[in-house]
Formats: structure tokens, sequence, C-alpha cells
């Protein structure tokens, strides 16, 4: 089976990642400062279609993303305002904002973008188009796995080690893991709570808001009903599998973006001799995560202070 | 999860109430007047759809009601599955998977051939609530040994049953006399009969009423059900007031599971008659809405697991008549949730956060 396991396997395993990199990340901005963000899924939702809409109209994917971000930004604001003015239940206003959003995109589709279709208008949205690698695309591995990818997707790979970086260096960073840990004391030793928790929370909805433009602007070119298919959840249990960690969390998301890859070259097909279902492979972040929560990987901790 | 309690019925719960409604209403407007409609042709739609009036050339009331009495059945289930885990405190976001594995497994036993006829239905349905059941019991032991959260667990566990139940109809239930992707019908010694000649809802409706009924009786009048809600109320002090709170936490969840499992049982052997691939999941999702506005309280929930299925009747009716699209019974029960949530279901004050 060698030509399963080969170097563009892992280039479109990275595309496959690349969405749940950015949401897994930016459920670690949010439950980092203690806010739970099961409304993950309804961001990345929301990020497709408005990245669509605004490259549809504008011909411009630039506009597209910018849109995508504003989206999810308002939506985070909406659990930011209800999770901390009004005290709701974070996991009741994450389920509203996933409803919402699948709700709310449908009906805006049909109203909007299926009746251009019925008009003969194509629904095709302008994408990226890959980054230019030039030389670079003769130096070995290297050039294979940047062939054809956008800049979305470095911008993905490199986002983790950045924000590992900030979080690990910088006051902002060193106060973001107060807060998780211990609002009360945090507050007590004048670290400004709220304003961290509005700009973790606003944080998540702009990279979820991104995974979704990656959805609509860098694989299909085109938006789907209810297209994010599950990704903020498989993002969450990255973020529980990478044990709230930046590097940890991309990790996990990437392996997950593995097997959805694995499961595109099968197809079916044997590998090693056994024919694995793709339903089952399709299972396995699930499953894994579940055997992570079981405590055979070590402890899950997640931040101590998490949905105060 | 914070600690719910109904406030007292006072003015404010008055005022707030009516402010809710008229949020309701004015999103509900709001939708039908940008799908192109007028209000008075959309709310007519609706009503029709809801209640059956005021009369339509194209529905009859009996249809209508046939169609809010289907729905209402699976809400109602899945919304006590819900809520029963709310009372011990746990939050189950797994009812859509519980449904999915007792459909499975009650259309597995619908058609086997050799059960004799007067326990086929019984079989069928106890298996379902019985599948349902052990799907909710892992994350209720993940929860109480490992600690680890019920709502990422049962997620992950409506993520496995999906792809589980796929598999199952696409490989190896499928029914052999046909290439869609769904399994045999279930025999007719396994079917839920009519509840009568002109409405086809089945007697599983009388079911899920009279498990309401009682499931009320169990929480408020028993020694189990005080402690069940205890725990839910404050664990650490009904623990100390001596309830056994891990135990009533796990049989929370076994029953959680049972109800949703037990809903998906019903349409397998009632409306749908079969299980198939793409069998719908939002029933469990909508019973979230129903227990959050039931205030997890069953006589409440009876109640509001019909409004939930008049405005999902109402606004298909409206779909089907005007080509509005049918998300709008989704975008207002999301905007109803957030507000219930923001208004009546607030966590308590920390100190200082």
């Amino acid at each position: 089976m060698g030509e399963v396991f080969d170097l563009q396997l892992i280039n479109t395993a990275m595309r496959q990642s690349t969405p749940l990199i950015l949401a897994a990340l930016g459920g670690l901005m949010s439950e980092r400062v203690g806010v739970v963000n099961i409304g993950l899924e309804g961001k990345i939702l929301m990020g497709a279609f408005a990245g669509a809409l605004g490259a549809l109209f504008t011909g411009s994917p630039w506009v597209g993303l910018a849109c995508a971000i504003l989206v999810g930004l308002v939506f985070a604001l909406i659990h930011a305002v209800a999770t901390q003015e009004l005290r709701t239940d974070h996991i009741v206003s994450g389920v509203a904002i996933n409803l919402l959003a699948l709700g709310l995109s449908t009906y805006l589709f049909r109203q909007i973008i299926v009746p251009l279709e019925e008009q003969g208008k194509s629904s095709v949205v302008q994408g990226f188009t890959p980054i230019w690698v030039g030389w670079l695309s003769e130096v070995p591995i290297l050039g294979a796995l940047l062939t054809d990818q956008t800049w979305l997707v470095v911008f993905a790979f490199v986002l983790p080690i950045a924000l590992w970086y900030l979080l690990r260096t910088t006051r902002w960073g060193l106060r973001v893991y107060a807060v998780g840990n211990d609002s009360v004391k945090s507050r007590t030793m004048g670290v400004p709570v709220k304003r961290l928790r509005y700009l973790g929370v606003l944080l998540s909805g702009a990279f979820a808001g991104m995974a979704g433009a990656f959805l609509t602007l860098a694989s299909a070119d085109q938006f789907r009903e209810n297209m994010s298919a599950g990704r903020g959840f498989i993002a969450l249990a990255a973020l529980i599998f990478g044990r709230w960690h930046p590097m940890g969390a991309a990790l996990a998301a990437f392996a997950f973006g593995f097997f959805e890859a694995l499961q595109m070259r099968l197809q079916g097909q044997p590998l090693f001799g056994v024919q694995l279902p793709t339903d089952l492979l399709l299972m396995l972040p699930y499953l894994l995560t579940v055997i992570a929560l079981m405590g055979f990987l070590g402890r899950m901790k997640p931040p101590s202070d998490l949905g105060n | 999860m914070a600690n719910r309690r109904q406030e007292p019925m006072d003015r404010k719960w008055l005022w707030q109430a009516v402010l809710g409604a008229l949020i309701v209403l004015g999103v509900l407007s709001l939708l039908i007047l940008l799908s192109g409609q007028p209000l008075s042709v959309g709310y007519v739609k609706i009503l029709q759809g809801a209640l059956g009036w005021p009369p339509s050339e194209t529905l009859t009331p009996l249809d209508a009601w046939d169609s809010v009495l289907h729905d209402m059945t699976l809400v109602l289930l899945t919304g006590l599955s819900v809520a029963v885990a709310l009372q011990a405190g746990l939050f189950n976001i797994g009812a859509a998977g519980q449904l999915l594995m007792g459909a499975m497994v009650a259309s597995w036993v619908g058609v086997q051939q050799d059960i004799p006829a007067p326990l086929h239905l019984p079989l069928a349905l106890g298996a379902g609530a019985l599948a349902g059941a052990l799907w909710g019991l892992v994350p209720a032991l993940l929860k109480v040994w490992r600690g680890a959260h019920e709502v990422i667990s049962t997620i992950m566990f409506n993520y496995i049953a999906l792809y589980l139940t796929h598999w199952l109809v696409v490989e190896h239930l499928k029914d052999p006399a046909g290439d869609a992707p769904q399994t045999a019908p279930v025999l007719e010694t396994a079917q839920l009969a009519p509840l009568g000649a002109f409405l086809s809802t089945t007697w599983g409706f009388v079911l899920a009423v009279v498990i309401a009924l009682g499931f009320w009786l169990v929480l408020y009048r028993t020694v189990w059900g005080y402690e069940l809600r205890a725990t839910g109320a404050n664990r650490d002090a009904a623990e100390a007031g001596g309830a056994p709170t891990r135990r009533r936490m796990i049989e929370s969840m076994l029953l959680a599971g049972a109800f949703a499992g037990l809903a998906g049982a019903i349409e397998v052997c009632g409306a749908s008659g079969r299980f198939f691939e793409g069998f719908p999941t939002d029933y469990g999702f909508d019973g979230i809405a129903v227990a959050l506005l039931g205030a997890n309280n069953p006589l409440l929930i009876l109640l509001s697991s019909w409004v939930m299925s008049a405005l999902r009747s109402g606004t298909y009716n409206l779909h089907s008549e005007t080509g509005a699209p049918k998300e709008i019974a989704v975008i207002v029960q999301a905007v109803l949730i957030l507000y219930v949530a923001a208004v009546y279901l607030r966590r308590q004050r920390v100190e200082g956060s």
C-alpha cells in the first residue's frame, strides 16, 4: 500500500485540518479565559455563509473573508454579552447560537443564493488562489506540502506557534491563564477580567469565522446548507485532546484532518488488507476523544475556572 | 451548570413573559416579511398548520393536528430526556444520538420474524428505550468516575451514533428488497396502531403523555424524585443530606437515554415504519428548547412540547404553501432559548466574577 501514504496525503491533510485548527484555536482563546464555547459550529457555519455571500457580490475573496470574520465577531459578541452581562448559562447560550446559525444561514441561503441559481446565475464564488511557491517547489518535502495551498493554510499552521509564544511570554498571555484558572483571584490582583474575557470570546469568533471562510473561499467555492458538518465539534474535541494547549490542540486538529484525508484517499479500498468502512474512519475523532475522556491518555484537565 | 429554580409567580414574571412573547412575535413577523409574504397571509398559514384553523382549502384540521401531535410525541419525549438529566444537574445534549440508537435497535427488533405477536411491539419499543439508555449511561459513568463533562461526551456520542447507525443501515441492515439505504419495514406485529380511523397519529402519543404524567408523579411525589432534584439543586448539600448523588446522576442519564431512545422507537414503529439514511435528529435538539421552556417540569413540558410542535407545523405549512424557508421555526426557537436562558435561567452570581 505504498501509494496510500505519500506527501500528497499530508498535503490534503493540511488542507482538511486548516478549518479544524483555526476553530480549535478559537475555542482555546475562549475556554482559556473561562468561557465555554460550544457555539464554534454555528460560527463556522455563519462564517462560511458570510464568506460566500461577500465574495459572491464583490468578486473578492478578501471581502468575503472580512465578512466572515465580522459575522463571527457578531455571533461571539452575542455569546459574550449573554454569558458576561446577562449571566446566561454558557452551554445554553452556545446551543442557542448553533441553532440560530443553522436557521439563519439556511434561511438566508434560500432567500438570497437559491433565487440566483434559479435565475440561472452561478453561485460559485471567486475563492483564494494558491500561494506562489516559486523556487520553494523544488525543495524536497516542503515543496510538495506547499503546492496548491492557499495562504489560509499557512496561516493556520503558523498561528498555533504564534499563540503559544504570545500566551507564554506576554503580559496578556499570562493574564489569560490567570483568568482561566481563578477569575476571582485575578480580579483581586487587578486583572481586568471582563475585558480579557470579551477579547478571548471575540477572538474565538474571528478564528471560527475564518475557519468558515476557508470552507467556502478555499475549499468548496460554494455554500451548501449546514456545510460546517460537525467541524466545530471536532475542533472542540481537538481542544480537549490537546489539553487546552495551542500546540496540542493544533496537533490534535491536524491528526483529525489526517483521518479525513485518509478517508478521502481510501474511498472504501482496503488498507493493509483490511477494509475500513468510511463511517468508522469519520467516527474516529469522536471515539478517540471519548477514550481520552476515559483517562487512558492521562488526565484531561480543563482550565479550572471554566463556566463561571 | 447553575442551579435553576423557578421564580415566584409575581408581576415581574408576568411582565417578562409578555416581553418574551412580544420578542418572539416580532422576530416571527420580521421573518415572514423578509420571506416576501404579507403578515396577514403569513400568520393565517401558520395558524392553519398549527391549529387547523382558520379553515384551509389545502389542509384539513385533522391533518394539521396529526402533524402537530406526531411532532409533539417526539419532542415531548426528548424534552423529558433533557429535563430528567437537568433535574439531576446534568446537561444531556445527547438526546439526538440516543434517539438514533433507539430507532436503529427498534427497527432491528421490528423486522425479526420469530417473535410472537403480542410481545413484538413491546419488545421493539423496550429495546429502543434500552439502547438509548445504554447510550446515555456511558457519558454518565465518565462524569461520575472521571469527572468528564457530560456536555462534551454526549456531543461525541451524538456523532458516534450518527456514523454507527449510518454504517449499519448502509452496510449491514439494509433492506435486501431494494437499493435504498433503509432497513426493511417493521412487521405489522411491531407497528403502533393509529389513534382513530381519521387520525394517523399513533398510540405512541398516548404512551408519551402517560410517561410525562407518570414522570411528574415520580419526580415530585417520591423520595427518589426528591433526591434527584436535590442532587441537581446542590450536589454537596444532597450528599451531606444522605442522598446517593452519584447513583441518582447515573439513573437520571439512564432515564434520559431511555426517553430519547423510546422516541426513536415510536417513530420507527409508527410514522416512518423503518430506519433510513438521514433519520431526523433535530427532534433531539428541539428537546433542549422544550425542556428549557417547560422549566424541566413534566407538566409544563406537555405544554411547551405542544407549543414547539405547533410552531414547527405552522411554519412548515407556511413553507409548503408559499415557499418561505421552513427554517423560520429554527430561528424563532433559537431566539426563544436565548431569551428564556437570559431572563429565567441566570447563573448565581459568583463573588468577584
